[in-house]
C-alpha cells in the first residue's frame, strides 16, 4: 500500500503547540534542506570558495607577493609544451592504476581471509589496520630505513642468503624507485579497503552461501553471485576514495624520492608543490593541481550516476 | 565461503598461510620501527650485522623523545583534534546523507555531485586561500583551524560512506514507523540511525584516522610547538636539516600508534557485535 | 527543531568568540615575532630564543618571541605570511628570496649601510642575493656553505696524503678508493642542498653557464658544459653506486657514518654529528674546498638573512630591533653560540675568534670568496627559482650519468630554461 508520506503527517497525532510548523518542517524538502544546510555552508565557504579562487589562480600569471595578470588559459598552454608534465601524467597514472589493483585484490584477499573464525582474531584485526592508522609522516620514515640499499633489511637478507651479490638501489633506480613507492602506498591503503569489504561479507548471511552449495555452486560462482553484488555499493564507493587521495597522494613520495631519480616518480602533487612553492609561480602550481580535473572528475560524475541509480 | 573448515590441511592453505602472509606483510615494518627505536646508535649505523635483532637494547630513544620535546603535548593535541572534528564530521554527515540517501526532492542529486566534487579539488590548491580565511578569523596557530578544515576531508566521506548503508535499509521500515505518528526526525533518529551504528562505527573510524594522520593543514596552521600535531611535531623537531633523529623518530611513531590501534581493537569488537545482532537482512 | 543543532551552534560560536578575544588580548602586548627556520646547530636558536630575547625585553621591554619552521618549510611559511599578510613582523630569508619577496619587504638599505661601516665592508657576492633594485630588502647573517666532506684515514690508506685539488685528480682517487671498498657518494637526486651543492660549481668550474647576465640568452648549449656532463658521467661510473641518483639530502650523512662512502659534498652537519655522536668517525672526518676545474674553483652561494615584512604594524620597531642585534655586541656571541656553522658576510669578522676552536671548519670562511647562486651568472630572479625547482641542472647531470647521451640531456636543459627564462 503507497500512502504518500505527507498526508499522514497530517493526519498524525502532534504533540506540540504550533502544528502548523511542524507539518511545514515535516515537508520531504524542507526537512531535507534543512537537514542539510550545515553541511553545504560548511563546504560552500571553506571548499568552494578556495576551489573558485584556485581556478582564477590557474589563469593568471601570479608570482608570489606580486600581484597577478590575467592570462587566460596560457598556463595550461605551457604545461602541455612541457615534456616533464607529460612524464608527470604517466607517472601518476602508472601509480594510481597499479596501486589501485593491487589494494583492491589484496584488500579482498585480506577480508576473505579474515573472514574466517580463528581465536584470537579480533586482534589480529586490529593489528591488521596498523598501517592505515600510523601516521604517513612517520611510517614512510621506517620505509626510507627499509629501502635504504645499505642499510636496508630486504638486500641484507638478499645478500646475505646468497640470492644476490649487491643490493638492489630502491629509490636510486628508475623503475625500482616507481616500483617501492607502489610497495609504500598499497602496504598503507590495503587494510581500508580490507576491513570494509570484510564488514561488507560479514552482513552475508551464511545460510546464503549454503543455499548456494546446495543448489551445486561452486566456490568461485559463489563468490561471483552471492558475495559480489552485496559488497559492490561499499566496493565501488571505497575504490572511489581512494583513488581520489591516490591521486593527490603527497607526503609519502614527497619524504622517499622527492620526484626524483630524474623526475621518475614526480606526480601532481609534488610538481604543484614545487612549482607553487618553491618556485613561487602559484599560477602555474595551481594549473597543475588543476590538470588532474577533467579525469577525476568523469570519473566522480560516472560513479555518483552509477550509485543513484541502484 | 566456507567458515570453520575441519581438515588441518585445508584450514593451512585458505586460512594459516596466508594470513601469515598478511600479518608478516603489514607488521614487518612496525617490527622495524620498534628495533629502531631501542636500538643504540652505534648498532644503528652498522651496515655488517645482523639488522633484526637488537644486540644491546636501549631506551634513551624513548627518553630523548619524552623529556626533550613537546611529545606528551603534541599526543593531547593529536587526540582532541581527532576526536572533535570526527565527531563534528559525522553528525554533518549524517545530516547530509541521510536526506541524500533517502529522500528525493529538487536539488538533491545536485547536491551529491557537489558534495564528492569537493574531493575533486586537491589540497595543495585549497591552503593558500584556507590560510587567508584563517587568518581573517584570527585562528592562526590555534587548534580551532584545524578542527575547521579537517571536517572538509572528513565530512564529503562520512556522508558517502554513510549513504551507503543508509540507502540499505529498507523503506517499509520508516514508513510503518510514521504511520504508527513519528515525525521525520524520530523515524530517522529511533528506527535507521540504531541499524546503521556499524556504519556510523565505520565511518568514525576511518575519519578519525583521517584526521590524524593530516599533515599539509597543521603543518602551515599550527607552527607553534605547543600546539602542534604528532605527525608535525615529530618531522619538524626530529628532523634538523639532514640530520634525523632515527631513533626518536621510530619511538613517536610507535608511540603515537599503538595506543590508537587499542582504541581500535575496542571498537572493532562492538562493531562486530552490532552486525551480527542487528542489521542481517533475509 | 532541534536542541541538538542549538547545542553546536552555541558551542561553535562560543569556541569562536573565546578564540578571537584571547587574540585580540595578545594585541595589547607589546611583542614581535621573528620566524626562522630552525638551525642545525640547536645551541643557535636556543641562544636567540633565551638570551638574546631575554636581553632585548630587559632593555626595552618589548618581548621577541621566536617561531621556529622546520627545515625546508620556510618558504612556504613565508609564502603564507605574504601571500595573507599576517604573521611575523620579522623573517628569516634566503638564497635570492628577496627577489621573489620584493614587494612585501620593507626597505632596508640604512641598517645594512649602518652595520657595513661598523663592522663591514660586506663581501661583493652578497649583493647580489639581497640587493633588489638598488635597495637592500634583507641583512645577511651568515652563509652555510657546501663543501667536500671526506675521510682521511682511507684516503691516505689509498695513497692521497692531502685532497685532490682538480676535480680529475678527484676522480683518480676515487677509483683507488672504491676499489678499496669505500666509493665515493654525491647527491643526485632531487634533494635541495647536497645536490646543488657540488654539481653547479662542476658546471662553473669548466666554464659552463645556464643563462647570460641579463637572463636573455640561454648559453647552457656549449661545449664547455658538455666537457662537464662528460665528467660528471665518468666520475658517477668509476667512483660512486646507483643508489646516488635517487639521493635526498639525509642519505649521504646516513651513508658517511655507515661508513659507506669516503667522500661527499655536504654542509657542516656531518662533522658536528659526529663529533657529538660517532666520534671514531667525527676524528678522520675533515673538509675540504671543491675542486677546481679548468675554467676555476667555485662553491654555492647559501645565504642566510632577516627581512622585515611590508605589513608590520610597527615597522621603525622591528629595524631597531634588527639594529640591536647586528650590532657587533650582540652579533658576534650569536655567531659564537653557532659553532662557526654561518660564515659571516662581513669583512670585519674575518678573524672572529669563532674560527679558532676547529681549524677544520676554515674552509668555509674561505671557500666564501668563491661562492655564487645558483643560476650565476644569470639574474637572481623567479626564473632562477623556478629552474631551481624544476631540477633543471639536477636531472641534466643524473640523466647523463644513468645512460642518456650528453647531447640529449643538455638539449632537454636548454629546452627546460629557454621556456623558463622565457629567453632566446
Amino acid at each position: 500500500m503507497s500512502v504518500r508520506p505527507a498526508t499522514l503527517a497530517r493526519t498524525a497525532p502532534v504533540a506540540g503547540p504550533r502544528p502548523a510548523l511542524r507539518t511545514f518542517l515535516e515537508r520531504e524538502g524542507i526537512f531535507g534542506w534543512l537537514m542539510l544546510a550545515p553541511g553545504v555552508l560548511f563546504l560552500l565557504g571553506f571548499v568552494a570558495y578556495p576551489f573558485f579562487y584556485g581556478i582564477f589562480l590557474s589563469l593568471q600569471e601570479r608570482r608570489v607577493a606580486n600581484p597577478g595578470t590575467f592570462v587566460g588559459f596560457a598556463n595550461f598552454v605551457t604545461l602541455a609544451h612541457d615534456a616533464v608534465f607529460w612524464q608527470v601524467v604517466r607517472n601518476t597514472l602508472v601509480y594510481v592504476a597499479v596501486t589501485t589493483v593491487l589494494k583492491l585484490a589484496g584488500g579482498l584477499g585480506m577480508a576473505l581471509v579474515m573472514n574466517q573464525a580463528f581465536r584470537g582474531r579480533n586482534l589480529v584485526r586490529a593489528f591488521l589496520l596498523l598501517p592505515f592508522i600510523v601516521p604517513t609522516a612517520l611510517s614512510t620514515i621506517a620505509w626510507m630505513w627499509i629501502l635504504d640499499p645499505t642499510f636496508s633489511v630486504v638486500n641484507w637478507l638478499l645478500v646475505h642468503g646468497k640470492l644476490i651479490t649487491s643490493g638492489y638501489s630502491f629509490l636510486g633506480n628508475a623503475t625500482l624507485a616507481m616500483g617501492s613507492l607502489i610497495v609504500v602506498n598499497t602496504w598503507r591503503g590495503m587494510p581500508f579497503y580490507g576491513i570494509t569489504l570484510l564488514a561488507g561479507l560479514q552482513t552475508i548471511s551464511y545460510d546464503l552461501y549454503e543455499a548456494a552449495a546446495i543448489d551445486g555452486a561452486t566456490g568461485f560462482q559463489r563468490f561471483l553471485y552471492v558475495t559480489l553484488p552485496v559488497i559492490k555499493p561499499v566496493l565501488i564507493i571505497v575504490t572511489m576514495f581512494s583513488v581520489i587521495f591516490t591521486f593527490g597522494d603527497f607526503q609519502l613520495i614527497y619524504a622517499l624520492t622527492h620526484g626524483g631519480p630524474a623526475n621518475a616518480t614526480h606526480v601532481f602533487s609534488t610538481l604543484s608543490f614545487d612549482i607553487g612553492m618553491s618556485a613561487g609561480q602559484l599560477g602555474m602550481g595551481a594549473a597543475v593541481a588543476l590538470a588532474i580535473l577533467p579525469a577525476l572528475a568523469l570519473l566522480i560524475v560516472g560513479l555518483t550516476i552509477y550509485l543513484r541509480r541502484e | 565461503m566456507i567458515i570453520g573448515e575441519r581438515t588441518f590441511g585445508r584450514r593451512l592453505l585458505r586460512l594459516y598461510l596466508p594470513l601469515a602472509l598478511f600479518v608478516v606483510g603489514m607488521l614487518f615494518p612496525f617490527y622495524w620501527m620498534l628495533i629502531t627505536s631501542i636500538k643504540p646508535n652505534r648498532e644503528l649505523y652498522n651496515a655488517k650485522i645482523m639488522p633484526l635483532i637488537v644486540y644491546q637494547p636501549t631506551l634513551k630513544h624513548y627518553v630523548d623523545l619524552l623529556y626533550e620535546t613537546n611529545f606528551l603535548t603534541w599526543t593531547y593535541n593529536t587526540m582532541l583534534v581527532a576526536v572533535v572534528t570526527t565527531i563534528l564530521s559525522l553528525v554533518i554527515g549524517t545530516m547530509m546523507a541521510y536526506p541524500l540517501a533517502r529522500m528525493r526532492f529538487p536539488g538533491t542529486a545536485v547536491v551529491a555531485i557537489g558534495v564528492a566534487a569537493t574531493y575533486l579539488v586537491p589540497q595543495p590548491l585549497l591552503f593558500i586561500p584556507m590560510a587567508d580565511i584563517i587568518n581573517r578569523l584570527e585562528l592562526g596557530n590555534t587548534l580551532t583551524a584545524v578542527m575547521l578544515t579537517y571536517p572538509t576531508l572528513l565530512i564529503p566521506f562520512c556522508a558517502w560512506l554513510l549513504m551507503g548503508y543508509f540507502k540499505s535499509v529498507p523503506r517499509e521500515l520508516e514508513e510503518s514507523a510514521r504511520i504508527d505518528g513519528a515525525s521525520r526526525w524520530q523515524a530517522m533518529a529511533r528506527i535507521i540511525l540504531p541499524l546503521c551504528v556499524p556504519g556510523l562505527l565505520s565511518a568514525g573510524i576511518f575519519a578519525f584516522t583521517l584526521a590524524q594522520n593530516e599533515f599539509l593543514y597543521a603543518l602551515i596552521f599550527l607552527a607553534r610547538s605547543d600546539v602542534r600535531t604528532v605527525p608535525i611535531g615529530a618531522i619538524t623537531e626530529l628532523i634538523r636539516g639532514d640530520v634525523f633523529y632515527w631513533g626518536q623518530l621510530m619511538a613517536a611513531a610507535l608511540l603515537g600508534a599503538v595506543p590508537v590501534a587499542v582504541i581500535y581493537s575496542f571498537f572493532v569488537e562492538y562493531y562486530v557485535a552490532g552486525l551480527t545482532a542487528g542489521s542481517v537482512k533475509g | 527543531m532541534t536542541t541538538r543543532r542549538d547545542f553546536l551552534t552555541t558551542t561553535a560560536g562560543a569556541v569562536a568568540g573565546a578564540t578571537l578575544g584571547v587574540g585580540r588580548a595578545a594585541a595589547a602586548l607589546k611583542a614581535m615575532t621573528v620566524v626562522r627556520e630552525s638551525s642545525f646547530i640547536k645551541p643557535f636558536d636556543d641562544y636567540f630564543a633565551k638570551t638574546l630575547a631575554t636581553d632585548y625585553e630587559k632593555a626595552t621591554g618589548i618581548k621577541i618571541n621566536y617561531e621556529a619552521v622546520s627545515v625546508g618549510g620556510m618558504l612556504t611559511r613565508l609564502t603564507t605570511i605574504a601571500e595573507t599578510k599576517q604573521g611575523p613582523e620579522i623573517a628569516m630569508t634566503a638564497l635570492n628570496w628577496p627577489h621573489l619577496f620584493d614587494a612585501s619587504l620593507v626597505d632596508v638599505t640604512d641598517l645594512a649601510t649602518e652595520i657595513g661601516k661598523k663592522i663591514g665592508p660586506w663581501h661583493d657576492n652578497i649583493l647580489d642575493a639581497v640587493v633588489v633594485n638598488k635597495k637592500w630588502k634583507a641583512l645577511p647573517w651568515g652563509n652555510i656553505g657546501q663543501l667536500e666532506v671526506y675521510r682521511t684515514d682511507w684516503f691516505k690508506e689509498a695513497g692521497v696524503n692531502k685532497f685532490p685539488d682538480t676535480w680529475e685528480d678527484l676522480l683518480s682517487a676515487g677509483r683507488l678508493l672504491k676499489k678499496a671498498g669505500h666509493p665515493f657518494g654525491f647527491e643526485l637526486g632531487h634533494g635541495f642542498g647536497d645536490n646543488h651543492g657540488w654539481l653547479y660549481p662542476l658546471l662553473w668550474s669548466y666554464g659552463g653557464r645556464e643563462v647570460d647576465r641579463e637572463g636573455k640568452t640561454v648559453l647552457i648549449d656549449s661545449d664547455e658544459t658538455a666537457k662537464a656532463v662528460d665528467f660528471c658521467r665518468r666520475f658517477y661510473k668509476e667512483t660512486m653506486f646507483e643508489d646516488v641518483l635517487g639521493w635526498t639530502d639525509v642519505n649521504n650523512n646516513k651513508a658517511f657514518f655507515g661508513e659507506q662512502i669516503s667522500c661527499t659534498n655536504n654542509a657542516s652537519s656531518i662533522l658536528v654529528v659526529g663529533k657529538r655522536d660517532f666520534p671514531e668517525i667525527a676524528k678522520v672526518t675533515d673538509h675540504a674546498m671543491n675542486p677546481q676545474g679548468p675554467k676555476g674553483r667555485f662553491h654555492l652561494l647559501n645565504p642566510v638573512s632577516h627581512a622585515v615584512l611590508t605589513h608590520a604594524p610597527d615597522v621603525a620597531a622591528a629595524k631597531a630591533f634588527l639594529r640591536w642585534l647586528y650590532d657587533d655586541k650582540q652579533l658576534s656571541r650569536w655567531l659564537t653560540s653557532g659553532d662557526a656553522y654561518y660564515a659571516p658576510f662581513l669583512n670585519g669578522y674575518d678573524n672572529h675568534p669563532m674560527w679558532g676552536p676547529e681549524p677544520r671548519y676554515l674552509p668555509y670562511k674561505e671557500s666564501l670568496k668563491t661562492s655564487r647562486l645558483h643560476g650565476w651568472p644569470g639574474p637572481p630572479s623567479h626564473a632562477m627559482s623556478e629552474s631551481v625547482a624544476k631540477y633543471v641542472l639536477v636531472d641534466m647531470f643524473a640523466k647523463a650519468c644513468r645512460g642518456d647521451s650528453t647531447k640529449a640531456v643538455i638539449a632537454e636543459a636548454a629546452t627546460q630554461l629557454k621556456q623558463i627564462y622565457k629567453a632566446k
